[in-house]
């Protein structure tokens, strides 16, 4: 399951160092996700295991809620990818400005 | 001054991005490519009402999401600069592919000029003319008659055999042999 192979470097993004990691991938149209990182390849498809996504809110389809559904494991197309970031590091703040 | 040219000076400086859905990204610009994919670090996510924040170690954005991209006032000049430097270096390159091409004959050397002469001394074959290697040089056989030899994109000439030992001279670019 995991990426034995080392995928060509054409991506300025190294998912390498985020395999076995948790990370939170937003994908266009507002779904946001997050799961571990299992796979990968040059075209940013991406499989994660144990995922989940953070139901939207009824009125507004960008606000993501705290809200949540299992999804398992999966397999992102990397044409709709919008976002990737590891979950590690990412915390809401106040307002920085 | 093109604006993947401008991106790429960016890399190492803060710049701001606001992706189509209205979100805002502030970061130092790590790394970017062809499709405008970029990657973030130090980054601060703004949400599109600007009344929720997020402070993000580093993300990926693909290009095609991206409404703009809000880069600081210097990279400008750091852009004229770079191009300043590529034309230098462009033009050194250039000026030394000028001028008189030299070719190794089997016993001496051959020399040929701008023009596309080639000359072989002491030799059978004749030098290589033309400043851009394009022009041909005249190849002389022992048999006295000297064939065009096809350089790059040119054709040399006929040669004659001038001597003992002295090879043919080639004709014009434009001749055929």
């Amino acid at each position: 399951m995991t990426s034995s192979f080392n995928p060509k470097k054409e991506s300025i993004l190294d998912l390498q160092k985020f395999l076995g990691k948790e990370i939170c991938v937003k994908f266009t149209g507002g779904r946001e996700v997050q799961g571990i990182l299992k796979g990968y390849d040059q075209l940013v498809n991406i499989t994660l295991d144990q995922t989940q996504e953070f139901i939207r809110d009824a009125e507004d389809p960008l606000i993501t809620t705290d809200e949540k559904r299992f999804l398992g494991l999966v397999v992102c197309r990397g044409s709709s990818v919008m976002m990737v970031c590891p979950t590690e590091g990412c915390e809401p703040i106040d307002n920085p400005y | 001054m093109l604006p993947l040219s401008l991106l790429r000076t960016g890399q190492g400086h803060q710049i701001m991005v606001e992706l189509k859905n209205g979100e805002t990204y502030n970061g130092l610009l790590v790394n970017c490519d062809n499709w405008m994919n970029i990657n973030l670090k130090n980054v601060i996510r703004t949400s599109k009402d600007s009344d929720k924040f997020w402070k993000i170690q580093s993300c990926y954005i693909r290009g095609n999401t991206i409404k703009y991209i809000s880069v600081p006032d210097e990279i400008i000049d750091l852009v004229a600069e770079e191009e300043q430097t590529l034309r230098t270096t462009y033009q050194q390159r250039n000026d030394s592919n000028r001028g008189r091409g030299r070719g190794d004959g089997f016993a001496g050397r051959g020399r040929g000029d701008a023009s596309g002469r080639g000359r072989g001394d002491n030799s059978y074959r004749g030098g290589r003319g033309g400043g851009n290697n394009n022009s041909g040089g005249g190849d002389s056989s022992p048999a006295g008659r000297g064939r065009g030899e096809y350089r790059g994109s040119s054709r040399g000439g006929r040669g004659d055999f001038r001597g003992s030992s002295r090879g043919g001279r080639g004709g014009n670019n434009n001749s055929t042999a």
